[in-house]
Formats: structure tokens, C-alpha cells, sequence
């Protein structure tokens, strides 16, 4: 294990993550200069960087226009790099929170805690996100492995359909039995940024740490993992532990992302997918550029949602599972 | 098996009936009416067997009761089971044709890509026509089949699994698509598209139900017709040509077929979720038997699911209606898993 798997690139490969950084901040700024009221880009790092209340335009952009856009960053890098766990993991390249589940097991744990229940204290939301997104893995897993030929792309997938359809309807009945409760949830449910909930995210920031931690560390593992676990057992890791971290990772990640937006379909399948094609296979880069490529993604796909029908403003998990649907298509065309 | 197929032989012509399915059918047959005659009965105003009978008569008991019956519970009935037959036929000829246990048009998109039609057509023009609502699900249906196909089939191979897993992106897109649309169209009317996209028969009134029938009507005789080419397809395609059929022409007509059926119930009552993919399933538990009787015990398989959906989805949580097809959802997933876990789902990779 002591040679790269892939050869290193030369002195790019250090200018590239600055540049990365670079698109970020961009990204950033540009997220939140627009608006119903567009504010130029340098006001905006004024405010940034010397804030005066007594600016209209400061005020507007840091009580309002910095916590979604900071939301955008925490929940596309989570999503991202959860979904490129998963792929390894899986050693599937369909393999995503939304499609695998997850996010419809996180989102029907919450509608039922927070609207049926009624329990709703944030610091709560994400550890019953994540109860739910490990009942939907475990129970898509085990349609999956359980289905003749074990868990192929087409059975995960199918039984990640299965539960979807499953669960979205018992949230469908839930709130239509009790609409009132369910006025703030119903936006929340088709995945938006709007809100900005920042307390929120402040509450699922431990668990995104954690699991970006995780799997920051285990990024070496997972692209050995990626290649087969006898490839794995052969270099000496314990595989059944190394996945059971993993799963934590994801579930953590997914969760948090969930609690602070809602469920945003396929961000963890395009991200990862892209990113390869320029940092290739090793995991050890995958992981840390799937959380800046995802930020940044869903920087733009934020601005995308406010922009192209405005004033209106689209659901941005309606815009994620836009762009990200026909890739979708086009990897199962591609690679199966 | 021959059912339905005339054997000359030396003597007498004979008729081989499969007993078994006959029973069923007509089984189903006195169900579907007794479900429809219960929930003629069912609702904030209850009423006697005998007097929903005298209404039906035309001899109400009181004024209220004719009004009931006539005018919202008997039409509400009949779009139900109308539209759970046609999703059901259409489910069973695009599991016959596409031979693939799984197709159904909620599942691979077709489905969703009607509701998506007649969502921008309810937006952008609000006073539509109701009866030209089928024509345009119509459309977005055909043209999202001919998508899905022209995508999964290019290449050689694994083509049914790619099928499956292309609808469902494709699904994914079209119900995004229809979301977005809804939040750009003004409210009221965006409202009167979100009920009936859930899949509900909650506002079916005689117009619905003679578009319905009619569709039923018009397309009954092309599945007659359709009976033969493909009881030869359920043979698998080297067969089916062995035996002389043009296989492509005939599954182009058979999709598009399958297509108008699931487009005149999905414009109507909006998409609902996997009646096709169900009733097929349990009328060949039901029964083993040929093509012809298949289709008529998947129909009725449908018409009585969707019946039951509505009758539960009103009468379950009154007075909140629960739209049918959340709980054809809610029926049909635990059959899906059955179906991957029973078999190499859909092919082989």
C-alpha cells in the first residue's frame, strides 16, 4: 500500500485544489449577490469581511443570503461525498442517497417524529434522520441481497424504487391527514434551501463533521475496497469493520443534509461521477473533491432555482433531480 | 392453456376451456359489482342495500339518495373501476410485450409522462376540454415510451434491465418536470392539478366516466384483435417470428397500444401508481391461463383494486380523502419486492 495506486500527477496537482477552492468562493459570492435584490459582488465581501448594520444591503446579505448559501455548501458536500461512499462501497455506479433510499427512509423519519408525533426540538431531527436513513439502507440492502443474483445495480435500485414509492406515499397520507402541521414540512419535503435554517444546521454540523472525517480517513481504504473485498482482505483491512465505519459516514452525512434541507435527489450521483473524470479512481482524492465539487454544484444549482423562473422560485431538489435524472440515464446507457 | 382456441379436430368442433379461469373471472365479475354496489352505499350520507338498488331502478327513496347516487357516488365508482381496468390492461400487454415482469407504466415513466402532458396543457390553457385531456396524455405517453425504448435498446444485451432502470430516470425527470411546473403555475390552478396527480377519482363526474368507457370501448376490440400476435410473442421473439409474426412491427403496436390504454385512465384520474404492475401479477395467480382470458382477469383485478383503493381512500379517514393512488402505492410495493426477490428481476444483466 505504500505506492500510489494511481501515479501522482506533477506540480498540477497542487495548484489544482487552490483553483478548486477558487470556483468555490466564486460560486459563493455569486449565490449571493443575486436575488430579488441583486447586490454587487463587491458589496458582498465587504459585508463579508467588514460588516456594517446599518447598511440596508449588509444586513440583507448576512441574515438572509449567507445562511442558504452556507446551507448550499453543507448539504452539497455531504450529499456528494456520501454518494461517493456509496459507490465505492457498493462498487456500483448508481449508487446514491436518493436512489438508494436513504433520503426518503430520513424524511419519512422526520415527518413522523416532527408532524405526527410531534416532537420537534432540532437537536433531535438529525439522530431520527439518521434512524431512518439506516432502516431504508437496511431494508433496501436486504431486498437487494436477498433477490436471486444478490445486490446487482438493477435489484438496489428496484428495491431503492420500492421503498421510495413505499414510504413517499405513507408521507403523502400523512400530510393530507393533518395539513396544518404540515405547512412548513411540505416545502421542506421536495428539498429546499429556502428556509435557511440555520439553527438547523448548526445542530447537524457535529454529525456532517464526523462523517466528512470518516470519510476524509478511510478514503485510502475505500479505493481498495472499490476494487473487491478480497482485494481489501489481501492488503490486510478488516472489511467488516471498515464498512461498518463507512456506513456511519454515510448515514451521518445523509441525515445531516436532510435535517438542514430536505431530501435533494441524485447531487450524490452527478458530483462523484464528474469528479472522476478528472481525479480519477483513488478515493484519496475523490472524497475531498466531491465535498468542493458538490458545494460548489449546489451553489449553482441554488442560483439556478431562484433565477430562471423569478420571481418564482423552484424547489431546489426539484431542480437537482432535473439535471441529475438524464445523467442518471446516461450512466446506466454508459456503463451497464 | 389453449384458451379460447378452437381445435378442429375429426369430429365436432370442440372448445378447450380452462374451468378454472372461467370460475375466477366470473368470481371477480360478482366482486367488482358488489364493491361497486358498497360503495354506492358508503359515504357521509349512508344508505341500504335496498335503497341503492331502488335508486339504481330509478326509484329513489328520497330525493337526497338520487342525488348521492346519481350524481357523485355512482360516476366517482365507475371512474374508478373503469380506470383501474384500463391501467391493468395496459400493464399486462406491456408485461407480455416487453416480457419483463416488472413493466408498468407508473413504474417506467409512461405514466408519469401523460401526467406531465396534461399538467402544462391544465397551466397553460385552464379551460381545456376535458375530453381532450386523453389525447394529450396520449402524446406525452407515446413520445416517453419512444424514448425509453430508443434509449434502452440501442444496444445489444440487457436490454430489459436497462429498460426498467432508464424509466425509472426517466420517471424521476418527468416528476420533477410536473413539480416545477406546479410551483411556476398559479396556485388555484396548480391546486387543481395537485389533487389529480396524486392519482384521485375524488371529482369524477359523468363526463370523466363516458371518456373512460369510451376509451375502454374503442380499445377493447384492438386487445382482441392484439390476442393472437401475442399470445405468439409470449413465446419469446425468435419464436413469435418463427411463427411468422413481424416481431418490431408488432411491438410497436402493442406499446403504442398499451400506452393508450394507460393514457386515457392517467388523463382522467392521474397517474395512478402500479395497478399495472399488480393485477397482472395476481390474475396469473389466480389463473393459468391463456392471452385472452389473462387480459379479462388482469382487467377485473384492476378495476377491483382501484375500486377498493377509492372506497378505503374516502371512507378510511373521513372526512379527509386519501387519494386512490396512494394506496395502490402502498399495495402494490410489497408486491414489487416480491416480484425481486422471486425471480432474476428483469432479465439478465
Amino acid at each position: 500500500m505504500t505506492g500510489p495506486i494511481l501515479p501522482r500527477r506533477g506540480p498540477a496537482s497542487r495548484a489544482a485544489p487552490l483553483a478548486g477552492l477558487a470556483v468555490l468562493a466564486l460560486a459563493f459570492v455569486w449565490h449571493v449577490s443575486v436575488g430579488a435584490r441583486p447586490i454587487p459582488p463587491g458589496i458582498v465581501a465587504e459585508a463579508l469581511l467588514a460588516f456594517d448594520a446599518d447598511v440596508l444591503d449588509h444586513v440583507v446579505i448576512v441574515d438572509l443570503r449567507l445562511p442558504r448559501a452556507l446551507c448550499a455548501v453543507l448539504v452539497g458536500a455531504a450529499l456528494s461525498v456520501a454518494g461517493a461512499l456509496m459507490q465505492g462501497v457498493t462498487r456500483n455506479p448508481l449508487a446514491e442517497p436518493g436512489l438508494l433510499g436513504l433520503l426518503i427512509g430520513a424524511s419519512f423519519a422526520v415527518v413522523l417524529f416532527v408532524g405526527v408525533l410531534g416532537i420537534a426540538p432540532p437537536a433531535m431531527i438529525p439522530l431520527v434522520a439518521a434512524l431512518g436513513a439506516t432502516g431504508a439502507a437496511a431494508a433496501v440492502w436486504g431486498i437487494a441481497a436477498a433477490a436471486p443474483g444478490g445486490a446487482t445495480p438493477l435489484t438496489l435500485i428496484l428495491a431503492g424504487a420500492a421503498i421510495t414509492a413505499f414510504l413517499g406515499a405513507l408521507v403523502t397520507v400523512a400530510t393530507l391527514l393533518d395539513e396544518r402541521s404540515f405547512e412548513e414540512l411540505r416545502v421542506w419535503l421536495t428539498g429546499s434551501l429556502a428556509g435557511g435554517r440555520l439553527d438547523q444546521a448548526l445542530w447537524a454540523l457535529p454529525w456532517l463533521v464526523a462523517g466528512l472525517a470518516v470519510a476524509l480517513g478511510a478514503a485510502r481504504q475505500v479505493t481498495a475496497l472499490a476494487m473487491g473485498d478480497e482485494t481489501a482482505i489481501g492488503l490486510g483491512m478488516d472489511v467488516g469493520r471498515l464498512k461498518a465505519r463507512l456506513l456511519f459516514a454515510v448515514v451521518a452525512l445523509t441525515a445531516s443534509a436532510v435535517a438542514i434541507a430536505g431530501p435533494m435527489g441524485f447531487v450524490g450521483l452527478v458530483v462523484p461521477h464528474a469528479v472522476r473524470l478528472f481525479a480519477g479512481q483513488d478515493y484519496r482524492r475523490v472524497v475531498p473533491w466531491s465535498a468542493l465539487a458538490g458545494a460548489a454544484y449546489l451553489l449553482v444549482v441554488d442560483i439556478a432555482a431562484r433565477m430562471v423562473l423569478a420571481p418564482v422560485e423552484i424547489s431546489t431538489g426539484l431542480v437537482t433531480a432535473l439535471l441529475g435524472a438524464p445523467i442518471f440515464v446516461w450512466l446506466v446507457r454508459a456503463r451497464l | 392453456m389453449s384458451a379460447g382456441v378452437i381445435s378442429r379436430l375429426d369430429g365436432p368442433v370442440t372448445f378447450l376451456l380452462p374451468m378454472r379461469a372461467v370460475i375466477a373471472l366470473a368470481l371477480l365479475a360478482g366482486l367488482v359489482a358488489g364493491l361497486l354496489i358498497v360503495s354506492l352505499m358508503a359515504g357521509s350520507y349512508p344508505l341500504g342495500v335496498r335503497e341503492v338498488l331502488s335508486t339504481l331502478a330509478g326509484a329513489p327513496p328520497s330525493d337526497m339518495a338520487g342525488t348521492v347516487v346519481w350524481q357523485f357516488r355512482f360516476p366517482r365508482a365507475l371512474a374508478a373501476l373503469c380506470a383501474g381496468a384500463l391501467l391493468a390492461l395496459s400493464g399486462a400487454v406491456l408485461q407480455t410485450v416487453t416480457r419483463n415482469p416488472l413493466a408498468d407504466p407508473s413504474l417506467v415513466g409512461v405514466s408519469q409522462g401523460a401526467g406531465l402532458a396534461v399538467v402544462a396543457a391544465i397551466i397553460a390553457v385552464p379551460d381545456l376540454p376535458t375530453a381532450l385531456r386523453p389525447l394529450l396524455a396520449f402524446a406525452g405517453a407515446l413520445a416517453v415510451a419512444g424514448l425509453i425504448q430508443g434509449i434502452a435498446a440501442r444496444r445489444a444485451g440487457g436490454a430489459t434491465m436497462r429498460f426498467i432502470l432508464t424509466g425509472i430516470g426517466v420517471a424521476a425527470f418527468l416528476g420533477a418536470a410536473t413539480s416545477a411546473l406546479l410551483t411556476y403555475g398559479q396556485l388555484d390552478r396548480a391546486m387543481a392539478a395537485l389533487g389529480w396527480l396524486a392519482g384521485s377519482v375524488h371529482a369524477a363526474g359523468w363526463g370523466d366516466v363516458a371518456v373512460l368507457g369510451l376509451a375502454l370501448a374503442l380499445l377493447a376490440p384492438a386487445l382482441v384483435a392484439a390476442a393472437r400476435p401475442m399470445a405468439a410473442l409470449r413465446l419469446g421473439p425468435e419464436m413469435a417470428a418463427g411463427l411468422g409474426l413481424r416481431v418490431g412491427r408488432v411491438r410497436a403496436w402493442l406499446i403504442t397500444l398499451a400506452v393508450a390504454l394507460a393514457a386515457a385512465a392517467v388523463a382522467m384520474v392521474g397517474p395512478l401508481g402500479f395497478v399495472g404492475l399488480v393485477a397482472p401479477h395476481m390474475a396469473s395467480r389466480l389463473a393459468r391461463c391463456g392471452i385472452g382470458l389473462h387480459l379479462a382477469l388482469s382487467g377485473a383485478v384492476g378495476a377491483g383494486l382501484v375500486g377498493l383503493a377509492d372506497l378505503a381512500g374516502r371512507s378510511l379517514f373521513a372526512p379527509v380523502q386519501i387519494p386512490a393512488g396512494l394506496f395502490t402505492a402502498i399495495v402494490g410495493v410489497p408486491i414489487l419486492v416480491w416480484l425481486i426477490l422471486r425471480r432474476p428481476a428483469g432479465g439478465q444483466p
